[in-house]
């Protein structure tokens, strides 16, 4: 279970989340909304300990993640604004690194379904840098399904995806809900998944 | 063997990424080369100025050349949030760098091992020498990359001034300028001492670069 209570960030003398407090526990999914600057990105960060905390306390499990952060990395997703495929490297040789990188457990034949799944597998040896925005998307969120990890945070997951991939993300994210996954994420897109609880940045959010 | 995996997969990514992108490497020994040309051509054909101040020559050139490959450090990692993948994935931003400046030695210092003799025969330096300035460089060059990796990660956020980073270089290497370049002219006797001030000087940035370097990307992150 994550448990964010009373967080706090300020950066050049500008209050970016104030106060803000959430849980989460298995099966469920959390839509942070909010406008332009409200803070959705940096709450990400935050939670996922790559910015520090100036006040306030982020658990897992009952620990501090400041104190151990690599045990909650262990369990942890992370899926940010920008794409972080090379664009010196094909789509294979990304996915080969994300793979050892995390020491992931998929095979070959798992990979290829997904990026079938994806419609990638025609492009698995085309260098990222000729493909369209979209398509490296699609490419960033395979990084779910590689890692297998419990917690998805999710910066702007729908950003540049057609209808098809949404409904696929869609279901994607409901399956790991079902499987005990928990799930963050900022969009300014409503999907329609069930059960879906949201939190509105205003610099006073309490959930 | 989780972080050694981790470990293992971005070395292999940087040799990838390195090794497709080698055209901005070979600009760099280009710039090298070219450098001493201009020196050759501007002096003239007198031997007895070049083996006077031909190590000097290298030397500077060597140190703005490293200056071209200075944005290669964490720069493009940084701009697409790859460093931040990388953290998470359990490597610490320390362990990161380190790799980072084993790549960075390995492309862009060791093929000046090749190339260093070029230029010492355009100057028409003492070939006597050559194994004081190979020892010199080996020491020098590693203690450049830790300048160059310092001063990287200190301009993660400047996207304007451009040779603030080269300065930095410029002002650290003087130490390893001074010492590296009066090897050539010192008795034996002083030599060994000379070498050994500047291990001492490669041993405390390699001590010191990883943690200055990692505070600077947690400050660079912060502040993005």
């Amino acid at each position: 279970m994550l448990l964010a209570n009373n967080i706090y960030f300020k950066r050049n003398n500008r209050k970016i989340i104030n106060n803000v407090s959430l849980s989460l526990s298995d099966h469920k999914i959390i839509h942070l909304t909010g406008n332009n600057g409200a803070g959705k990105t940096t709450l990400l960060k935050i939670i996922t300990n790559v910015l520090e905390l100036q006040k306030g306390e982020i658990y897992w499990n009952g620990k501090n993640i400041k104190k151990n952060p690599f045990d909650f990395y262990k369990n942890v997703t992370f899926i940010m604004d920008h794409n972080t495929s090379n664009k010196s490297l094909t789509i294979n040789e990304n996915i080969f690194f994300w793979r050892k990188l995390f020491s992931s457990k998929r095979n070959n034949k798992e990979i290829d379904s997904i990026l079938e799944l994806l419609s990638l597998n025609h492009l698995q040896n085309t260098l990222i840098s000729y493909l369209s925005y979209g398509e490296k998307r699609k490419l960033e969120l395979s990084r779910l399904i590689i890692e297998q990890k419990k917690l998805w945070v999710l910066d702007e997951p729908y950003n540049g995806l057609d209808q098809s991939s949404i409904n696929l993300v869609n279901h994607t994210l409901l399956n790991h809900m079902k499987l005990g996954g928990m799930i963050i994420f900022t969009s300014h897109f409503s999907p329609e998944i069930p059960n879906i609880e949201n939190l509105y940045l205003d610099n006073h959010a309490h959930l | 063997m989780h972080t050694f995996n981790s470990i293992i997969a971005l070395i292999n990514r940087e040799f990838k990424i390195t090794y497709r992108n080698f055209s901005d490497i070979l600009s760099i020994f280009l710039f090298f080369l070219l450098g001493i040309m201009i020196f050759v051509f501007s002096v003239g054909g007198n031997t007895k100025i070049f083996n006077e101040i031909g190590i000097g020559i290298i030397w500077t050139l060597l140190l703005l050349s490293n200056n071209l490959s200075l944005r290669k450090f964490y720069q493009d990692d940084f701009n697409d949030n790859s460093i931040i993948l990388f953290h998470i994935s359990g490597l610490s931003y320390e362990i990161i760098s380190l790799i980072k400046m084993i790549v960075n030695w390995i492309f862009i210092q060791l093929p000046f091992f090749i190339i260093i003799p070029l230029g010492v025969l355009l100057l028409n330096i003492d070939i006597s020498n050559f194994q004081i300035i190979f020892l010199s460089f080996l020491i020098g060059s590693t203690i450049i990359t830790c300048i160059a990796s310092i001063s990287g990660s200190m301009n993660l956020l400047n996207n304007k001034n451009f040779a603030i980073g080269s300065l930095i270089i410029m002002i650290l290497s003087i130490p390893v300028i001074i010492f590296s370049v009066s090897l050539i002219n010192l008795a034996d006797e002083f030599i060994k001492a000379q070498i050994s001030i500047l291990l001492g000087i490669m041993f405390f940035f390699l001590a010191i670069t990883p943690w200055i370097c990692a505070a600077c990307i947690k400050l660079a992150l912060q502040s993005k």
